[in-house]
């Protein structure tokens, strides 16, 4: 069989690949149609113009009306400005927001001033975050994966005067960073050097109750949430922390803690290689915590990837030396403390000391003389 | 007035020359060098050729072909742009430097690009077949449709007509197991004579012709007397069509 082409039958093939294919160019140096670059639309229906484009429904988002939208909101395309305020970058980038209900990644311009760093949503004219040059304290560029499997992406973490920490992505960002640190040094302001990003993003930990702290948290941790009426057993993302009194695991989604135990009900610790997810059959390490509840045993099933072991260290140095962890109020001034350590040291907090640890420090005191 | 380049392709050269004028719409097409790598263009508006006739756009379309197969024999290597690229100049850098600073940023992975399809061209494949006779094939060969279809001639017309249903639904369901068979069979088949394959998307026919597969193949262009020996083996089998085209500039392999 011999291949064949310049017939008319072959047209057909010619024309897909003309309009399909071709090396594509990736550079804002090309013609484009109403502000998208030609070699993204389908060029069978751009080239027969716009109208025709519109007709067939290619691309209805870009329907006339959100052109005219679009075209009137490309004008006032720069956030307003202070008094001597310039513009020194424009780059575009995303903030990502993680304080409201919930998180995402806020796309806009990043704009670098003599003064600020903006980032502006010009389709709303609208600016999600700025900060004054003087709050930077810190910049750190981190790898992390991108979305795209696979893929890496440079993440810029912005530390501010009060330790806020804010997690950037832009086109370039070693651009971005190496710009604002240029800015500041013109404007006589210096940045921390080797700053070290916090291990956690700083989640709202409102829910410890008084003389509470944690001892153990990690990443994201998954909770098996249990059955009730008509929603069946699921596992939803989280975070798990262990305090010196309780086990909690707190929803991402509803902001709350969902799961908490005090940890002298928790009875023992396991762990087991389960099914997690009903879309693939890969099996994962799961935490079962058990624990007593009315007096019946309970299991509380967590997952979540790596971290796991470091968790079931965690819970069985509690299981383990439980009586040690007891905790006791000091009898002079109530602070809850473990009650080895309270009858062993004392209270850290007002310098009680129980009558037995007198005698023997006494004891000691005179044996030494 | 504001100047622009349409660009047809990259080829292998470092001569600044003129193909002459066998551009779009007459224009007079040369190349514009960058070290050992040239842009074949020719000059223009900075905006988007396009019309409402189809002639036209037929014309132009056929017309980038034919300067990108000049460019291809005369160079040896081509990569090929599809069809409206058009670089354009900004204020103050005419369009000549924005295509160099391209070619420049871009120079590693072009020449890799032009290394990868030395001396190769792409080829097109469509493998379609004829659902009547195949249908008719199965019923013949799968005891289960055939005792179905035997099983009808016994039935009143009401069950008949239940009967007839289930056997078009099994059918259906057969033929779709066999076409997926016949695509990993042909594939396995194809892949030994070629050295890449991109699976395209199939297309609708007419009425008695169903496309099994669309495929654009890159191999050099000795080998394709040895893909049209295997394509042929299948062309001739039963029912089933195959189309064979090209040498094509490797539009699908850029």
């Amino acid at each position: 069989m011999e291949p064949s082409r310049d017939t008319h039958a072959t047209l057909v093939d010619l024309l897909d690949r003309i309009l399909d294919k071709g090396l594509v160019i990736n550079v804002d140096v090309i013609v484009s149609v109403a502000g998208i670059p030609l070699i993204g639309v389908n060029l069978r229906a751009a080239l027969a113009g716009m109208e025709t484009m519109l007709k067939y429904g290619v691309m209805q988002a870009w329907d006339k009306k959100s052109r005219a939208w679009e075209r009137e909101h490309r004008k006032k395309n720069v956030p307003s400005l202070l008094e001597g305020e310039e513009i020194v970058m424009k780059m575009f980038g995303s903030h990502y927001y993680s304080k409201g209900i919930c998180n995402a990644w806020r796309p806009g311009y990043f704009y670098l001033t003599n003064k600020r760093l903006i980032l502006y949503r010009q389709d709303f004219d609208e600016i999600t975050f700025q900060i004054p040059l003087e709050e930077i304290k810190a910049l750190v560029t981190r790898e992390e994966a991108h979305f795209v499997k696979g893929k890496k992406k440079e993440a810029l973490y912005l530390i501010d005067k009060q330790d806020q920490v804010h997690r950037f992505s832009a086109v370039e960002t070693n651009q971005l960073k190496d710009a604002i640190e240029q800015n500041l040094a013109t404007s006589g302001l210096s940045l921390e050097e080797s700053p070290v990003l916090p291990e956690f993003e700083e989640g709202p930990i409102d829910f410890l109750t008084e003389g509470e702290e944690v001892t153990h948290r990690g990443k994201k941790v998954w909770y098996l949430v249990p059955a009730s009426g008509i929603q069946q057993e699921t596992w939803r993302p989280g975070h798990l922390y262990l305090t010196n009194k309780r086990l909690c695991w707190w929803y991402d989604f509803d902001k709350k803690l969902v799961f908490d135990v005090p940890v002298d009900r928790i009875v023992s610790v396991n762990t087991e290689m389960r099914k997690t997810s009903g879309l693939d059959s890969k099996k994962e390490k799961t935490l079962d915590v058990a624990y007593r509840f009315n007096s019946a045993k309970t299991i509380a099933s967590f997952s979540g990837g790596g971290q796991i072991d470091e968790w079931v260290e965690a819970l069985n140095r509690i299981v383990s030396g439980k009586i040690s962890e007891e905790t006791e109020a000091c009898p002079q001034c109530g602070k809850p403390t473990p009650a080895k350590e309270l009858l062993e040291k004392g209270c850290t907090n007002c310098g009680w000391v129980s009558p037995r640890l007198k005698k023997k420090m006494a004891q000691a005191a005179l044996s030494a003389e | 007035m504001a100047e622009a380049r349409y660009l047809y392709c990259i080829v292998e050269g470092n001569e600044e020359i003129t193909l002459g004028n066998i551009g779009i719409e007459g224009s007079s097409v040369y190349t514009i060098p960058y070290q050992d790598l040239c842009a074949v263009v020719h000059n223009c508006l900075p905006e988007p050729y396009k019309s409402e006739d189809k002639e036209k756009v037929n014309l132009w379309l056929t017309t980038h072909e034919k300067v990108v197969d000049v460019a291809w024999e005369r160079f040896g290597t081509v990569l090929p742009l599809g069809f409206d690229t058009i670089i354009k100049g900004e204020e103050g850098i005419t369009p000549d430097e924005n295509m160099k600073k391209w070619l420049k940023d871009d120079y590693e992975n072009l020449r890799q690009k032009l290394g990868k399809l030395k001396d190769r061209a792409e080829y097109g494949v469509q493998i379609s077949w004829n659902p009547k006779v195949i249908g008719e094939r199965l019923i013949e060969t799968n005891p289960e449709i055939k005792k179905l279809s035997e099983e009808i001639k016994s039935k009143s017309k009401g069950l008949a007509y239940m009967y007839k249903q289930k056997l078009e639904n099994l059918l259906k369901k057969e033929m779709e197991k066999e076409a997926d068979r016949c695509f990993k069979d042909f594939y396995e088949q194809i892949k030994r004579c070629v050295e890449e394959i991109k699976v395209e998307k199939t297309k609708k026919l007419e009425e008695d012709k169903q496309m099994l597969m669309n495929l654009s193949c890159l191999l050099s262009k000795e080998k394709s007397k040895i893909l049209g020996e295997e394509l042929e083996k299948i062309n001739n089998m039963k029912g089933f069509l195959v189309r064979f085209t090209g040498p094509w500039p490797p539009y699908s392999f850029v």
